[in-house]
C-alpha cells in the first residue's frame, strides 16, 4: 500500500509509523484477526478442516477411504472408528474426510470462478461510464432474481452432472454479490485524488483498474472470499444431496448425508459424521470472515 | 403509492423478462437439445427424416430468438408445454403442485416469524435470561445446521423414535382431510421455520434493544400504559423495519428450500417436480418451474419494498 493512497481504508489504521514497512500492513492484520474471539475460532475451525481435507485427498487417513471391513459393518463409534462404521463396513471418518476435500475442492473452484468474474465485473461497472455500468448492472440484477440454489439446479441440469459443472453452476449464483460489493468502493475510489492524478498522468485504464484500484478492494473482496467459500460449502451439499453432486464414486459430503437418511434410524452416526464435518466447514468459515472484516476495518469491531 | 406500486410492476415485468432470457439461454444454448434428452442414446437410432420431424416439432435448428419468441409466445397466453416424460401440460403438472409449495412456504413463514419475534422480543427484553439463552441457541442451531441436515435428522427422528408416517398414505389436499393435511405440513415447515426463525430473531433482538432505552418508550410507560402495550405496540413497531427487511430477504431463502424440504419429506410440490423433471431432463417443465420460482422471488422483494413505504412513511419519496 503506497503513501499515495491515503483518503482511502488506510487512514483508520493506527498511525504509529509500522505501517511504512512494506507487508506490515498484512501482519497488522494478521495479528487483529488472531486477538479476535471469533476470528480466532474460525481461524482454528478453518485449519482442522484444510487439514483433514487434505489428508483424505492424499490417503492420509486412518484408513483406506474405500476398504470394505466385512466384519465390521454399522458398528457404532469406538476408539478404533471414531465416527463408526456405514453399511459396507468403511471407516466413517476416512470416509468423512475424502468427501470434505471433494466438497471442499468444488467450492474453491466456484469462488475462484465468482470471485474472478464479479471484482472484474464489478471494478469496470464501478469505474467506466455510463453505459457498460447500466448493463453489467441489469445482468446483475437479473441473475440476483434467480434464487442462487435454483439457478445453480438450472445450470447442472443443462450441463449434467460433474465437479466442474457443479462448481460451474454454483459460482455463477454468487457473481452478482461480488459486483454489487466491489462496485460501490470503486465509485468513490474513481474520483480520489491519486487516481485523477494517474488519470492526468496518461496511465491506461488497466494500469489503473488493476495496479491502483483493485489493492484497495482486496480487503472486502477477501472477506467476501471466506463468506462465499461458506455458502459454496452449502450449496455443494445441498446439490449432491439432491443427487445432482459429482458422479460416483466420488463422494461428496450431501450425498453422504442423502445415502444415510435410509440407515439414521438404526445407526444415527451415518448422519451425523458428514452433518458434522458440513456444519463445522460452514462456521468456520463464517467466523473466520466476521474476524477478518472486523481486522480489516476496526470501525466495524464495535458491533 | 399507486404510482410507486406501478414503478415497481413495471420493474418487475422488465426483471422477469431479463431473466426468462437468463433461463433460456442457460437451458438452450449449452450442449444437448430436446430430441437427445427425451430419447438419450436411442437418439442416434433415428433415420435423418425422423429426426428432421422432431427437431421441426422441438423448433430445433430455428434461430434461437425464434425459439424465444415462441416460449415467450406461448407463456403468455398460460400455454406452457407438454412434460416430455408424462406427456401433460405442463400448465397442468404446476396447478396442482403450487398450492402445495405455497401452503408450505406460508406455514414455515409463520413458524418461522413465530419463533423469530417471540423469542427475539422475550429475549431482547430479559437479556442473559433463560429464554434469552434458549432463543440464542435456537438461533445458532437454525443458522448453522443446513436444512437438509435438519429435515433428515427430524424425518429419522420421527420415523424411527416416535414411528409417525403422516405422508405414508400419500399427500393429502387441506381441503380433503384438513387435519391430516396440517400434520403432513407441520414438519416441513417446521424445518424451514426454524432456519428463517433464527435469522429474523437475530434481527428483531438487536432491533428491539436499540430502541428499548430510548425517550419515547420511557413515556409511554410514564404516561401509564400498560407493559404490554409497550411492547407489543411501540416497542415492536419501532423495530419493524428490520424485521420486515429480515423477513423478505428469509422468504427468499425459503423458496430454495422448499425445493430440498419438499424433495426429504416427499411433497408433491413444486420443488419435487423441479428435481423429478431435471433427473428426467425435462426442458419444459424445468424452464416454466425456475420461472415461477423466479418470478416469486421477484414479487416477495416488490412486496417487502412496498411494505417499508407502508411502515415507515419516511421512505415515501
Amino acid at each position: 500500500m503506497s503513501a499515495l493512497a491515503a483518503g482511502t481504508p488506510v487512514d483508520v489504521l493506527p498511525s504509529d509509523g509500522e505501517l511504512d514497512v512494506p507487508g506490515a500492513r498484512r501482519q497488522w492484520v494478521l495479528r487483529s484477526l488472531w486477538r479476535h474471539p471469533r476470528g480466532r475460532i474460525g481461524c482454528i475451525l478453518v485449519g482442522v478442516v484444510v487439514l483433514a481435507a487434505v489428508a483424505g485427498a492424499t490417503g492420509l487417513t486412518p484408513y483406506s477411504a474405500l476398504y470394505q471391513n466385512t466384519s465390521a459393518v454399522l458398528k457404532a463409534p469406538s476408539l478404533g472408528h471414531p465416527f463408526g462404521t456405514d453399511q459396507f463396513g468403511r471407516d466413517e471418518l476416512s470416509f468423512v474426510m475424502q468427501g470434505l476435500w471433494v466438497t471442499l475442492e468444488i467450492a474453491c473452484i466456484a469462488v475462484a470462478i465468482a470471485g474472478t468474474v464479479g471484482t472484474i465485473a464489478g471494478i469496470v461497472a464501478g469505474y467506466l461510464g455510463r453505459w457498460t455500468s447500466a448493463v453489467i448492472m441489469r445482468v446483475t440484477d437479473m441473475l440476483f432474481a434467480i434464487p442462487a440454489i435454483l439457478l445453480a439446479l438450472a445450470i447442472v441440469t443443462a450441463l449434467g452432472p460433474g465437479w466442474l459443472n457443479s462448481a460451474l453452476a454454483i459460482g455463477v449464483g454468487y457473481i452478482p454479490i461480488f459486483v454489487r460489493i466491489v462496485r460501490g468502493p470503486v465509485l468513490s475510489l474513481r474520483e480520489s485524488a491519486y487516481i485523477r492524478a494517474g488519470r492526468v498522468l496518461g496511465f491506461s485504464p488497466g494500469r489503473l483498474l488493476f495496479r491502483h484500484i483493485l489493492p484497495n478492494v482486496s480487503g472486502i473482496v477477501a472477506v467476501q472470499t471466506t463468506m462465499a467459500l461458506a455458502w459454496s460449502i452449502l450449496a455443494e451439499a445441498a446439490l449432491s444431496f439432491l443427487g445432482l453432486g459429482p458422479p460416483p464414486p466420488t463422494a461428496s459430503l450431501g450425498e453422504m448425508v442423502s445415502q444415510s437418511s435410509s440407515l439414521a434410524a438404526t445407526a444415527w452416526w451415518t448422519l451425523a459424521a458428514p452433518s458434522i464435518a458440513i456444519v463445522v466447514a460452514v462456521i468456520g468459515f463464517n467466523l473466520l470472515g466476521d474476524g477478518l472484516r472486523d481486522a480489516i476495518d476496526p470501525r466495524t469491531q464495535r458491533h | 403509492m399507486l404510482r410507486q406500486i406501478g414503478r415497481r410492476l413495471l420493474t418487475m415485468i422488465v426483471t422477469l423478462f431479463g431473466v426468462s432470457i437468463i433461463i433460456f439461454l442457460i437451458l438452450r444454448l449449452l450442449p444437448g437439445n430436446e430430441v437427445t434428452a427425451s430419447l438419450g442414446v436411442s437418439a442416434g437410432l433415428l433415420s435423418h427424416s425422423q429426426l428432421a420431424a422432431l427437431d421441426r416439432y422441438y423448433g430445433i435448428g430455428k434461430p434461437f430468438y425464434e425459439q424465444y419468441a415462441s416460449w415467450l409466445g406461448s407463456i403468455l397466453t398460460g400455454n406452457l408445454g407438454v412434460s416430455l416424460q408424462s406427456r401433460i401440460a405442463v400448465a397442468s403438472l404446476v396447478g396442482a403442485a403450487l398450492p402445495v409449495t405455497l401452503e408450505l412456504a406460508i406455514a414455515a413463514m409463520i413458524i418461522g416469524e413465530v419463533i423469530g419475534v417471540g423469542f427475539g422480543v422475550l429475549g431482547a427484553l430479559h437479556p442473559a435470561k433463560l429464554v434469552d439463552n434458549l432463543g440464542q441457541g435456537v438461533s445458532v442451531f437454525g443458522l448453522s445446521v443446513p436444512t437438509f441436515i435438519i429435515g433428515t435428522g427430524m424425518v429419522t427422528l420421527l420415523a424411527s423414535v416416535f414411528h409417525y408416517f403422516p405422508s405414508s398414505e400419500g399427500f393429502v389436499s387441506i381441503t380433503a382431510d384438513p387435519w391430516l393435511n396440517i400434520q403432513q405440513i407441520f414438519f416441513p415447515a417446521l424445518t424451514l421455520g426454524l432456519g428463517i426463525g433464527a435469522a429474523i430473531m437475530k434481527s428483531t433482538r438487536t432491533a428491539i434493544l436499540e430502541v428499548v432505552g430510548l425517550n419515547f418508550v420511557r413515556t409511554a410507560r410514564g404516561k401509564g400504559l400498560s407493559r404490554r402495550v409497550v411492547i407489543w405496540k411501540h416497542l415492536l413497531l419501532a423495530a419493524l423495519i428490520p424485521v420486515v427487511t429480515m423477513s423478505g430477504i428469509q422468504l427468499g431463502y425459503l423458496l430454495g428450500g422448499t425445493v430440498v424440504v419438499e424433495d426429504i419429506f416427499v411433497l408433491p410440490g413444486l420443488g419435487r417436480l423441479l428435481i423429478t423433471s431435471i433427473n428426467d431432463r425435462d426442458f419444459a417443465v424445468v424452464q416454466s418451474v425456475t420461472l415461477i420460482y423466479a418470478a416469486g422471488f421477484i414479487a416477495v422483494n416488490m412486496l417487502t419494498d412496498l411494505l417499508y413505504t407502508w411502515i415507515d412513511p419516511r421512505t415515501r419519496a
